[in-house]
């Protein structure tokens, strides 16, 4: 396995108590593999995402257990200046906003080329060839002129491109994007994620996706894990989920998806809101909002239950998964 | 770039007409510009009616500020208390007042900037707490107060420094009085670069700069303070115009003449043309020091464009 | 703001980020990578909606900054209508005998240069201040608001007249301006220097006041006042002067400090009061030349007022922090 997080556990210190942003979080994934981590805001799948990075503003936040396994050594134990070596060079991450993500005083070349002088020492001169030629890659048009613009001379798609060149720059093994095309236009969608697809089946990396959007996932995931509150709820292959959901949540979340077959209907929507994450409902945090609910389900902490009738590894953490997967 | 700067300057225009004629109108309406030119004693009438006539004071005001104006873009700025020219007053005030100013700039540039890092990237820290603490203080001390108290205990008590400054007033004994013409200024330009370093260091471009894995000074230093520092620098600059004309207290304590002193002592005499002379000239010092600071956030933000 | 000897420009200061946050002790430390939605599940207790006045009130009151400030602004007002209630003695009974002698029984802070008690001054000075602050403050905020926002709301060419005659008094340093105004003047009471603040500080407020009408004017519930039909001045009164009187309030309130320390200086300039007035300034002035002898006559009043200052800036600090809902 590339990357391995074991037993995550995160929390934040704010003004209304503490909040636990993960509770116990497991996952991995393998070179030329791609896990799309599902899940609304404020279900930890960014914050986990930062913990994997080392980006984890600390205070507030704070890990209180876990592992996070990277060619088998723990990230977490290593010291800070080894650890930002890995950063950058070893994984790299793609953000949602690439405008506010970029620096807006400093110029895509030097944004761009920051990645060789670092990391590889190059000279400035080399690393300017460097960065028109990580350009070309992600087909900016005019890379040569354009090397010497500020990110808002770019157009939302064009930006994100530059954030991708950044993150493939020195080749890493794992890329985390955490919803790298939310904030573009449907059209420019496809396009992002298509070219971060290509590039990853050519470096044959890592690909992390954390995404609330179940259409991008279809297309080009391997498996998913679906969180909610903290926690991994359900976890499967991408297509076994589609067909068949083994968690009311997910259920939800499929059922919420507009569906050209399905015109003129109503669409579902999951009832409720997600939980205040300082104040977490005892037993499944989903109970509240869940159609299954029983009284079992107020109570104790469902584990995530192995799926047993599926050919391929699953999982879910629902008292009635069996209920789930056939109803 | 070029049609914005004619822009502004078309506008400084009526606000430098406005703010020469407020303070012209002031002086002469408020005081008898000729009863300082007798000497001490009052002015017999037929000497009085003769010079009024001579300095055009008889004329209607407006005149005599369209007059002065006049004689201010020959280079003439009329005649001090004294007899000697305003120009002259200027030559040997302004050298002073500069130097004054550039040591309070220094102060404003090295100490607050440092302790607004300093305290911005340890927020709610103790240091933070201390610093921010020591700001409201000066900040509600008010500037003379200060200058006493600083004069009293370095100057009187220990004696580091002379209680008052020399003529020439050199660097050396423009520190103190700098210090505390710039405390106030201090006291934000602190606040101002903490603030202003606490919230983009959780901007996302920060969290961008440490996801690419840079060394945390190149963090700070290259993507941190770059943006921080623009509305600082803009502070500074804009804090220019002001120092120079807030220079009255602080020269009066430590007795330095300079602008703020040749001022005092013109409104005490009453004399018109050194006061809206020195005016004048302030005027404009703090219109281009606003005009160069617009400029100069164009260099440091690229993503404002003037058109 | 608070040097008297500098306009206090916010456009400017401000600049993205400003001097609007500088207060915010951590209360923006909250976590900002997942909001956690602040809506309850059902299981949390239920907060209420409350308005930004109730909401701020109830921030205020677990506000030590704002408890003790508000409480030394108290017994400042206290003691400058009841002077006696604290101090026996006249501040104008002086004994030239006495003159720089250092604290005793029953004049704890001493004697000044001209013998007179520094603890009975230092008490009627009090009321000097708070009348020229609070009196200059009610001028500008009044004066200022009302111009402000008529051309924040009217725009046009009276908005831009109006902007230009702000530039024109920001272009003229206030002691200056102090100084050449007053210094002719020999009347003996506050209203000249009070006329003069309200002169050269009603464009501050007045550009605070244009902003925040321009700003609240652009709201929906505005517009959709105006689509159904209400008149201007209801639309003034009833929908933009509720949501745009806050910052008005925080920059006057900080800014009562800053006149209080202007009166100061022109008191010490020899241009504000004037003896026989009982005015910390003055009392600073003429302490200064003795203060190798009788350092405690410059002290004690300098103290009064740096800490009533101080009360009235971190009044307004708090009063803001509490009001700017990007805090929350």
């Amino acid at each position: 396995m590339l990357l391995e997080v074991r037993d995550l556990h995160v929390e934040f210190h704010t003004r209304d108590g503490v909040a636990k942003a993960v509770n116990g979080v497991s996952y991995g994934v393998d070179a030329g593999e791609t896990l799309a981590v599902l899940g609304e805001s404020g279900s930890g799948k960014s914050v986990t995402a930062q913990t994997v990075m080392g980006i984890l503003d600390m205070p507030p936040g704070r890990i209180t257990a876990g592992e996070v396994l990277f060619e088998g050594r723990d990230l977490l134990k290593l010291k800070e200046e080894e650890r930002r070596k890995v950063r950058g060079a070893e994984m790299a991450m793609i953000f949602q906003d690439a405008l506010s993500s970029l620096n807006p005083v400093l110029t895509v070349g030097d944004q761009l080329g920051e990645m060789f002088t670092v990391h590889r020492g190059m000279s400035r001169k080399d690393a300017r060839a460097k960065a028109v030629e990580l350009m070309d890659r992600v087909r900016i048009p005019a890379a040569r002129e354009r090397v010497k613009q500020y990110p808002h001379q770019f157009s939302g798609g064009m930006r994100q491109r530059i954030m991708i060149a950044m993150a493939m720059a020195l080749e890493p093994k794992l890329i985390i994007a955490d919803e790298p095309t939310t904030a573009l236009d449907v059209t420019v969608q496809a396009q992002v994620m298509d070219l971060l697809a290509e590039l990853q089946r050519e470096l044959h990396m890592g690909l992390i996706l954390i995404t609330h959007d179940l259409g991008v996932v279809a297309d080009v995931a391997d498996k998913i894990a679906v969180m909610y509150a903290g926690r991994i709820v359900e976890t499967a292959p991408v297509h076994d989920i589609y067909k068949a959901p083994a968690h009311p949540y997910t259920r939800g979340l499929l059922e919420s998806i507009p569906r050209l077959d399905q015109k003129g209907q109503e669409l579902y929507a999951i009832k409720g809101l997600p939980p205040n994450l300082t104040r977490i409902p005892p037993g499944c945090a989903f109970h509240p909002r869940c159609p299954m609910a029983q009284d079992v389900c107020r109570t104790d902490v469902p584990p995530l239950y192995e799926v047993t009738e599926s050919d391929a590894e699953r999982g879910s953490a629902c008292h009635f998964w069996r209920e789930c997967l056939h109803g | 770039m070029g049609r914005y700067v004619v822009r502004r300057l078309l506008q400084m225009i009526p606000v430098f007409i406005g703010a020469t004629l407020l303070i012209f109108l002031m002086v002469n309406v408020m005081g008898d510009p000729i009863a300082g030119l007798c000497g001490d004693r009052e002015c017999d009438p037929a000497t009085a009616a003769q010079l009024r006539h001579e300095f055009g004071l008889d004329q209607p005001v407006w005149r005599q500020y369209v007059t002065y104006m006049g004689n201010v873009f020959t280079g003439d700025f009329g005649t001090a208390f004294n007899g000697q020219p305003v120009t002259e007053l200027m030559g040997t005030a302004f050298p002073v007042t500069i130097r004054l100013t550039i040591v309070a700039i220094l102060f404003e540039i090295v100490v607050g900037i440092v302790l607004g890092v300093v305290t911005g990237l340890r927020r709610g820290r103790p240091v933070d707490t201390g610093v921010l603490l020591l700001t409201l203080v000066v900040i509600s001390v008010p500037t003379f107060v200060t200058g006493l108290l600083l004069q009293l205990l370095l100057g009187v008590k220990w004696g580091w420094i002379d209680p008052a400054v020399s003529s020439e007033a050199p660097f050396g004994e423009l520190i103190v009085p700098g210090l505390v013409l710039a405390s106030v200024s201090l006291a934000y330009v602190t606040r101002l670069t903490r603030t202003s370093i606490a919230e983009n260091r959780r901007s996302d471009y920060v969290r961008t700069a440490i996801a690419k894995g840079l060394p945390r000074h190149r963090v700070i230093t290259r993507h941190l303070l770059r943006n921080s520092l623009i509305p600082v620098v803009t502070f500074i600059g804009t804090d220019i115009g002001a120092l120079m004309g807030g220079a009255i207290v602080t020269e009066r304590i430590f007795n330095i003449h300079g602008v703020g002193y040749q001022l005092y002592q013109g409104i005490l005499r009453q004399n018109t043309q050194t006061v809206v002379g020195f005016v004048t000239v302030l005027v404009l010092v703090f219109l281009v020091a606003n005009l160069l600071v617009d400029l100069l956030y164009a260099v440091l933000d690229p993503r404002i464009r003037y058109a | 703001m608070p040097d008297p000897q500098q306009p206090y420009e916010p456009e400017r200061a401000v600049a993205g980020t400003g001097m609007g946050g500088q207060m915010d002790l951590g209360a923006s430390e909250a976590i900002t990578l997942e909001k956690t939605p602040e809506s309850p599940d059902g299981t949390g207790p239920q907060d209420k909606p409350r308005s930004l006045w109730s909401d701020a009130w109830h921030d205020l009151r677990r506000n030590p900054v704002f408890i003790i400030s508000a409480l030394v602004i108290l017994f400042l007002i206290v003691i400058s209508i009841w002077p006696s209630l604290i101090a026996s003695g006249s501040p104008l009974k002086c004994d030239l005998a006495k003159a720089q002698e250092g604290s005793q029984s029953g004049h704890p802070f001493g004697f000044n240069g001209q013998g007179c008690d520094v603890y009975t001054r230092t008490v009627y000075g009090a009321r000097t201040s708070v009348a020229v602050g609070v009196l200059a403050t009610l001028g500008v905020a009044v004066l200022g608001s009302v111009l402000g926002g008529l051309a924040g709301f009217f725009g046009g060419a009276g908005d831009a007249i109006l902007s230009r005659i702000t530039d024109v008094f920001f272009a003229i340093p206030v002691v200056l301006g102090g100084l050449v105004l007053l210094s002719v003047i020999t009347s003996n009471t506050v209203w000249p220097v009070i006329g003069f603040i309200v002169l050269l500080g009603w464009p501050q407020i007045s550009r605070i006041a244009r902003g925040s009408v321009i700003t609240a004017k652009q709201n929906d519930y505005v517009q959709a006042a105006r689509a159904l039909g209400a008149s201007n001045s209801r639309l003034l009164l009833r929908h933009i002067a509720p949501n745009a009187i806050a910052p008005v309030i925080v920059v006057a309130t900080i800014a009562l400090g800053t006149y209080i320390s202007l009166e100061a200086t022109l008191s010490f300039l020899g241009v504000g009061l004037k003896p026989p007035s009982v005015s910390w300034g003055i009392d600073i002035s003429a302490a200064a030349p003795y203060v190798r002898n009788a350092p405690h006559a410059l002290l004690w009043p300098s103290g009064a007022l740096a800490v009533t200052v101080l009360a009235f800036i971190m009044l307004g600090d708090a009063v803001r922090d509490a009001l700017d809902p990007k805090l929350r």
